[in-house]
This record gives structure tokens, C-alpha cells and sequence, in this order.
């Protein structure tokens, strides 16, 4: 059940989520939006664009994180989404989803959230600010 | 007492953290990072005219400016910074001398300290590796918020064979994280001359309120 | 690298794109393991995951009078900045207005980066303003 504008508080933290994020996963992702970059489909391809391997693309993590956001605030709440890819994501690996209220907006009805996709030993792969408006 | 002495508003381009929310954090989080105030380091820049008292006094911590400039020998963070440093140093050019950063800012009364130094191509271990060491260098971020694994484990063999002053800070962009790591003082600080004061002196350690996680 | 700042604020491309498909806004938030009705099941409710703004794109990305020198570079996506409107829905037709919103330079863990700032304006044939978003490039 989606939390609302009244239940939520400055400092809350969202459960954290939890996912393997699979090659095959972002073989799809690139496929379903008609990217063809080889970084995006295997070690090799990537290692020719001089990357270390497979990346996933940033606006996979965006649209990971965005998901996370909205399963707490309800589909349809996302206002604003900003992010910086601080390190590549190196796919078939696990990744933590984490966000927190940093402040609420009582007159637009609305919640600013940080966001951050984290390797399994804690490692900021990507950062941001979150802006959903609420029940 | 205990600050944050290196972090990033909006003012930063890859920050979008006011200031107050910042505030807002330590108040709330009290117990896990007992933080007395903080430091804003902006990315090359400092804006002279920001005026924090109203904030200070709302929420009883103190607020000082400062400024994280790019040398050729990785990231520094410049405190005291006043109209002759500013007119001496372009704070947006990605490659200022370092020497020179390090021993101007001191003659014109402020302090300038390598951050992050165990980092990748911005940090001192790298230039190090590869060239002479700088002169006059009091003290080096033995703790940054935005370590990746290892990179502080490399600042503290610097600072063992170079026998430098260690202080800490968040480098936060994000509000969340505000005061993981910080600096304790021996003393009470009320300005930016008395933090200068106590860096040049080496009076100072880092504190790491982040959980537990390795170096 | 010098880059000649007048690019900064000037449209460089503008570009209407075909009706989206309702398929393809299925296909897109089933590829990012959404489950939620709004975004998945077939019908009048039918509308793109907020992040489907990011697939759009002008014919050309990037305005002609940047250095050759820089688009040579590895170019990596360092971030973006969406603001959202009215959300896409099945058959809309969506413009996107380009524009550099800003270049600089930094160095960080990859060294000297140079960072384009590509500002992408959506809206709908109904002249409703979709999303507004700016994509961070950076060039090492």
C-alpha cells in the first residue's frame, strides 16, 4: 500500500531493495530500446570500447530506482528524478535500491527523497534526488 | 568539537542538497553522528556573500564556507578563503599549481589541504607515485565519505611515512550523508579564522561515524 | 579543449516522432521488472513508466559545431535530470526540442573530463509539456 502525504516523515528510510541484476536483464533493456552500443551486450564488445567489461546503461539504473520509488509513493507520484552514474554497474551482480525523505513541501503535497543503487559491499554506484508528490 | 569539513550543496554541480536539509539531518541524527557543524566545499567556486547566521541560529550548529579547487596534484580543499586568495587563484580552472596553492593560501591567511588523496587521478597518492612530493603539506582526509574500498587504507600509509595531520569529512552531495565522517577539535571553534587556526596547527583527528564497513 | 560557449542555450535540432505503440510501452517497463498495472496491462489506462522519456531522442544529438575532437573521446552517460509533465500514452506523438545546456570541464577518478549538458524538451501533439531532461555527457 503506497504511503501517503500525512504518514510520511523527514528522515524516513524506504526498506531497502535488494536485486540481482542479470546480463540477460540488460540484454533486454538495450533490445527494447534499440540499443546496439556492444558495451551493452557482452564483456568483449565492452572491452573494445575500452571499458573494463559489460556495463549497464544509467537510464536502467534510473528506471530500477525510479520502480523502487514509486512501489513505496504509488505509481504515477514521480515528479523529478536526477541522478549521477558515479561508477560503471557491472552486471550479474547483487545491488541494494535505498532511499530516504530528506523533506516534505506541506503546500505541494510533496516528498524530496535522496536515491542510491549500492553495490553489495556498499559502494555508490549511483546517486540522486527524488521528487514525489503524495497522497 | 566535532565538523564536517568537507561537503557539497546545490551550489556544486552534482549536488542538489540545501543547505537547511543538511541541518535538518544532523538534528535528527544526533545520537549516531554527534556533528556540531559543517563546512561547505563547493566545486570550484566560493561565493563570499552566503550568510548562514540565520540558519546557525535556528538550529544551533555552525556553517562555514569553504571551497574544493582541482591541482595537478589531485583535489584540495581551500579554508579561509578571502578576496586575495580569490583574486590570486581562478577557483575554475581544473589545473592549478599545487605548490603554489599550498604555500600562497598560507601566506594569505588561509589553509589549503589535500582531499581524498587515496583516490584515483584527484588524489595525492597518485601523484606521488609518479612525481616529487609537495612541501609544506600540514595535513591530508584520512576519512572521506565517498571512499571506495581501499582508497583510505592507501591515505594511511601516506600519512604514516609523511608524518602528516589527518582530519575527515562526508564529501556528501546527498543530504543522507552528512557527518558519516568528520573532524574533532580540541577546542570549541566559532569562525573560520579558528578552524584555520587549529588546521595549521595539525590540532585536529578524524572521526568516522559510518557503519561499520571497511577501509 | 576550448569549446565555443555561444553553443550553450541555442536549439540544434527539433524533431517529431512516430505514435508510440502500446506494446512498446509494455515491452519497456516489463524490461525494467515493473509490475504495476498502469505500466503494464494493455488498455484506456495504459501509460509509459516515467523513465520511458529517456528513449527520446533529436535526429541529432549532438549540434555540428562541437570539436570534432571531443565526440572521438569515450564518451560515457554521467547522469541526467528529468522533470516530469503529463505522462505519454499510447498514440501520442511526441516532439523533442534540443538544446546545449551547459559545458565544463572537471577532473575526477577518470582524470580530465569534459562534460556536455544535452537538454532534450518533450511534449505531446497536444502541445503539453511531457518531460524535460538533461543528459549529462562526459568525454575523457
Amino acid at each position: 500500500m503506497p504511503v501517503t502525504f500525512d504518514t510520511v516523515e523527514e528522515g524516513d528510510d524506504l526498506e531497502t531493495q535488494t536485486l540481482y541484476l542479470a546480463k540477460d536483464q540488460v540484454r533486454e533493456y538495450a533490445r527494447v530500446n534499440g540499443i546496439t552500443f556492444p558495451r551493452f551486450v557482452d564483456d568483449e564488445g565492452a572491452r573494445k570500447e575500452g571499458l573494463p567489461g559489460m556495463i549497464a546503461p544509467g537510464n536502467l539504473t534510473m528506471g530500477l530506482l525510479a520502480t523502487f520509488v514509486e512501489a513505496w509513493a504509488g505509481a504515477g507520484s514521480l515528479r523529478r528524478l536526477g541522478s549521477t552514474f558515479r561508477s560503471l554497474v557491472l552486471p550479474d551482480a547483487t545491488f541494494h535500491l535505498c532511499a530516504a525523505v530528506t523533506e516534505k513541501d506541506a503546500a505541494r503535497r510533496t516528498a524530496e527523497l535522496d536515491v542510491w543503487m549500492e553495490t553489495a559491499d556498499g559502494e555508490r554506484v549511483v546517486i540522486g534526488t527524488a521528487t514525489v508528490a503524495l497522497r | 568539537m566535532i565538523l564536517d569539513l568537507h561537503l557539497h550543496s546545490e551550489l556544486s554541480d552534482d549536488s542538489r542538497a540545501p543547505v537547511e536539509a543538511y541541518l535538518k539531518i544532523l538534528q535528527r541524527k544526533r545520537a549516531e553522528r554527534p556533528v556540531d557543524g559543517i563546512v561547505l566545499t563547493e566545486h570550484r567556486q566560493f561565493d563570499p556573500r552566503r550568510d548562514f547566521r540565520g540558519l546557525e541560529d535556528r538550529y544551533g550548529l555552525l556553517i562555514l564556507n569553504a571551497a574544493e579547487v582541482e591541482t595537478d596534484y589531485g583535489h584540495m580543499l581551500v579554508f579561509g578563503v578571502n578576496e586575495d586568495i580569490t583574486a590570486r587563484f581562478d577557483f575554475s580552472d581544473v589545473r592549478l599549481p599545487a605548490q603554489e596553492v599550498v604555500d600562497e593560501v598560507a601566506k594569505l591567511g588561509g589553509i589549503a589541504l589535500p582531499c581524498h588523496p587515496g583516490r584515483p587521478n584527484v588524489g595525492l597518492c597518485a601523484h606521488y607515485d609518479r612525481r616529487g612530493r609537495l612541501e609544506n603539506v600540514v595535513a591530508v582526509e584520512a576519512l572521506n565519505g565517498g571512499s571506495k574500498q581501499g582508497e583510505d587504507a592507501r591515505v594511511a600509509a601516506l600519512i604514516k611515512a609523511r608524518g602528516y595531520a589527518a582530519y575527515g569529512g562526508s564529501d556528501a552531495h546527498l543530504v543522507s550523508f552528512v557527518g558519516i565522517c568528520a573532524t574533532e577539535f580540541d577546542r570549541e571553534l566559532r569562525s573560520m579564522d579558528d578552524l584555520v587556526s587549529e588546521l595549521r596547527a595539525g590540532r585536529c583527528r578524524p572521526v568516522d561515524f559510518r557503519p561499520s564497513r571497511a577501509a | 579543449m576550448d569549446i565555443d560557449r555561444s553553443i550553450v542555450g541555442r536549439e540544434f535540432d527539433r524533431t517529431d516522432t512516430e505514435p508510440v505503440g502500446a506494446d512498446e510501452l509494455i515491452a519497456f517497463a516489463r524490461a525494467l521488472g515493473e509490475r504495476d498495472p498502469r505500466y503494464v496491462t494493455p488498455g484506456a489506462d495504459l501509460v509509459a513508466h516515467p523513465t520511458y522519456c529517456v528513449r527520446y531522442r533529436g535526429r541529432k544529438f549532438f549540434p555540428d559545431d562541437l570539436p570534432e575532437a571531443l565526440l572521438r573521446r569515450l564518451s560515457l552517460d554521467a547522469g541526467k535530470d528529468i522533470e516530469l509533465g503529463v505522462a505519454i500514452r499510447p498514440g501520442d506523438r511526441i516532439r523533442v526540442v534540443s538544446s546545449i545546456h551547459d559545458v565544463y570541464e572537471k577532473t575526477g577518478r577518470s582524470g580530465t573530463m569534459t562534460f556536455v549538458v544535452v537538454r532534450f524538451v518533450l511534449t505531446n501533439q497536444r502541445d503539453e509539456l511531457v518531460a524535460t531532461i538533461d543528459n549529462r555527457m562526459m568525454y575523457r
